[in-house]
């Protein structure tokens, strides 16, 4: 399998404190990786540092990218490429549910109509398609994170970056959203979640990448 | 509502905008045609001992002889006795400048013209030349200063809405970045809004200026000041139109590109 995510003797820093020691991981294609940790340790300046909020020290690479010199320009591509998930959902509340999950394939120039054949396809998925032309406001909070998931792996991104999903969700909403994952998993995406403790039953193949004290290390 | 208010912010902000540069420009012209207008009736008089073709100083276009064949006559039927053949008589020439002198331009011309031998005197009508001079200057310093500060209230206002655009875009933009989107697609829908107010502002804008010049005052102040104005109205749509599209879309980029 090829390596999507070489991290090689990387660190993050805040201001002048150092959130991330130096550190390194791998994540190979069709990983199924959890980072763990406990709250501020470190796990969403690593999402942030994927998909390029923030800048590391040292190298994290993403494919043919290079994190922490990457342009305005090669990010954008990037991250055309990223499904990105939040805990507070970020969906765009003036826009539908359609229209959110939309937003990829417009991104990527797709016409219309056909985008929002694919984003329909995509709620029903994810069990949503009844509720296509409500606001997010209109939807509680598992739902939002699902019409998030289906807005994230639309475009069949080679990553999905998820900074703690099911954090705030019910015990039901957080199995269906982590089955979400699972079949974007089993489609050949790569998973990355940022999650401060491991879902319970969690039965599938996985990695889990730990940060205690500034450190990244692999438990296997 | 909030949306509307915003809308109707911008739209006000761009009318004063555009009213100003127009009436900017309209002042300019009717001084420029009024100024001109002032020169051609303007010369100055010099009474020369020999006779001349031209004074040489650059800001005379034209040196033209008066014609004193009428006054020689009557003078001769009033004083028989002379012998004017006898008299050396001096020539009169009228002096054409070829713009608006300042006071201190014709005090200047005066002795430039004065210290030339062939010259034994200047009239140049000083004090009803410069009183038109100085109201001219005043009026066109007054009402561009008038349409600059109208112009700056504008730009304030607008700097103000950018504000509150930033506020209603950022999180949308915001998201779309996240996503890749490239700043045209990020402010798409702030150029679209930004389009569509400039197109009303600038149809606003233009009904105004219809009305103003072809209401009577502007008419009767034109005729008044015996100038051939017209509006070319093609033209001031255009001028106004691009104006009004680059402030918009000058707004809206900044609005994009300062997202934070």
């Amino acid at each position: 399998m090829a390596i999507i995510v070489d991290a090689n003797n990387f660190s993050i820093h805040y201001d002048n404190t150092q959130i991330i020691k130096p550190s390194s991981f791998k994540i190979k294609t069709g990983d199924f990786v959890f980072l763990t940790g406990i709250s501020g340790s470190g796990k969403t300046s690593i999402i942030k540092a994927l998909y390029g909020e923030i800048r590391p020290k040292g190298s994290v690479r993403i494919g043919e990218f290079e994190m922490s010199r990457i342009s305005k320009s090669q990010l954008a591509t990037l991250r055309r490429h990223l499904g990105i998930v939040f805990q507070d959902f970020r969906l765009i509340p003036e826009w539908n549910i359609l229209k959110n999950v939309m937003l990829p394939l417009l991104i990527k120039g797709i016409d219309k109509n056909q985008a929002q054949e694919m984003a329909l396809m995509e709620l029903k998925k994810v069990k949503l398609s009844h509720k296509a032309d409500k606001f997010p406001a209109e939807l509680s909070g598992g739902e939002q994170q699902r019409a998030a998931i289906a807005r994230a792996i639309i475009h069949r991104p080679i990553m999905i970056l998820a900074d703690e999903p099911i954090s705030g969700l019910d015990e039901y909403s957080a199995s269906v959203v982590m089955d979400l994952f699972k079949k974007a998993n089993d489609e050949g995406i790569t998973v990355l979640i940022a999650s401060h403790s491991m879902p319970q039953d969690f039965s599938r193949e996985y990695r889990q990448l730990h940060i205690e004290k500034g450190e990244v290390y692999e438990l296997s | 509502m909030s949306s509307l208010k915003s809308h109707i912010t911008l739209i006000l902000a761009l009318i004063s905008i555009l009213f100003s540069i127009f009436l900017f420009r309209v002042f300019s012209e009717i001084l420029n045609l009024y100024q001109k207008n002032i020169v051609d009736n303007y010369s100055i008089v010099i009474v020369s001992t020999s006779k001349i073709d031209s004074v040489n100083i650059p800001i005379v276009e034209k040196t033209e002889p008066i014609d004193t064949t009428k006054q020689i006559k009557t003078l001769k039927r009033k004083f028989k006795n002379i012998d004017f053949s006898k008299v050396q008589l001096p020539y009169f020439y009228k002096l054409k400048l070829k713009k608006l002198p300042s006071p201190k331009e014709l005090k200047e011309l005066e002795n430039r013209l004065k210290n030339k031998a062939f010259v034994k005197r200047v009239l140049t009508h000083s004090s009803s030349q410069t009183k038109i001079y100085n109201l001219l200057m005043l009026l066109n310093l007054i009402t561009k200063t008038f349409m600059v500060i109208i112009g700056i209230l504008g730009f304030l206002l607008i700097v103000k809405q950018l504000e509150v655009w930033k506020l209603l875009h950022n999180e949308r933009m915001y998201i779309m970045e996240l996503f890749g989107a490239p700043v045209w697609f990020r402010g798409a829908a702030l150029f679209k809004i930004a389009f569509t107010n400039s197109l009303i502002a600038l149809l606003i804008t233009f009904g105004l200026i219809y009305f103003v010049t072809n209401s009577y005052i502007f008419n009767v102040i034109i005729k008044e000041l015996n100038i051939n104005y017209h509006v070319d109205y093609i033209r001031e749509f255009g001028i106004l139109f691009v104006v009004a599209i680059a402030i918009s879309l000058i707004s809206s980029i900044l609005v994009v590109v300062s997202k934070k």
